[in-house]
């Protein structure tokens, strides 16, 4: 399934997506995103890992995508709250976010992400969109 | 927290650190358990709107929450966030600056607990607020250490 409107927008468009450098990738297993360690993302420089925040923004991004394509919005949702779980140390690397929707309600959408540096979960985030 | 701590803590999250860097992280304020930390729009660092991204403001609020601890501890050991809450109360508003203050209000154990802030820099508007719980005395050696070696403090 290609990438629509809005989700390209938001990937080619948007400076800090940019920054980020992820890519999106829809396959048959269902949509996810890709982060390539880069040096601006570190967080600890001696242990060499992601940055927590990174690793939040990378995983609400990776939700708002989501989002756009399962409720084929025409625009970038509102987060209204986020809550993010560090289970294990992201080292620098590739990582993955998986998504998704645990409940799409009418006035609330919460989606779930699962971050994997290779095949071991390192974060869980929980994103909360309003209509 | 000493003048010296102050430096130290002013020299790790400033321009040698890519991420910091990057951001144009400034080190407001820091001691007694708690910090303060701003910085300005940057274009790269924007939403398509003009204003920072939320990603900007998460990132910012977690880097003051480490800093909020390291206040209150006296040292900068190694510390890892184990949750971090934050709710989006507003957007920034395009070309606005962040100015976001953490306070560390306990440690028990190897638990440090944080709750700040994060306003806009001219009209001190909430943007978002954080919570969060920390990991202290990780894995690896203290964030001061490798500035210590190199003579920098």
């Amino acid at each position: 399934m290609a990438l629509n409107k809005a989700q390209k927008e938001m990937l080619e468009n948007t400076p800090f997506v940019e920054f980020l450098g992820l890519e999106a990738l829809t396959s048959d297993e269902g949509f996810s995103c890709r982060l390539c360690f880069r040096e601006q993302h570190i967080g600890n420089p001696l242990l060499r890992t992601f940055h927590g925040g990174i690793l939040a923004s990378f995983a609400e991004i990776t939700a708002a995508l989501y989002l756009m394509e399962s409720l084929d919005l025409v625009e970038e949702p509102s987060c209204s709250s986020m809550t993010f779980d560090y289970l294990r140390p992201a080292f620098a690397g590739t990582i993955r976010a998986e998504p998704c929707i645990v409940r799409a309600g009418r006035r609330f959408v919460v989606v779930s992400v699962d971050v994997y540096l290779d095949k071991t979960l390192v974060s869980i985030g929980r994103f909360i969109y309003s209509r | 927290m000493s003048d010296r701590y102050l430096t130290m803590a002013k020299t790790f999250f400033g321009t040698s650190h890519p991420l910091f860097n990057a951001f144009g992280v400034e080190v407001e304020e820091v001691g007694k358990g708690r910090a303060a930390m701003s910085l300005s729009c940057r274009p790269t660092l924007c939403d398509r709107h003009g204003g920072l991204h939320r990603g900007v403001v998460v990132t910012l609020l977690d880097t003051n929450c480490g800093l909020a601890i390291f206040s209150r501890l006296g040292d900068m050991r190694p510390i890892a966030t184990i949750d971090l809450r934050v709710d989006f109360i507003r957007p920034v508003p395009a070309g606005e600056g962040i100015y976001s203050e953490v306070e560390c209000y306990a440690v028990r154990g190897d638990i440090a607990y944080v709750r700040g802030q994060g306003c806009a820099y001219s009209d001190h508007n909430l943007l978002a607020t954080v919570f969060g719980s920390f990991a202290v005395g990780t894995l690896g050696p203290a964030f001061d250490s490798a500035m210590k070696g190199e003579g920098k403090v």
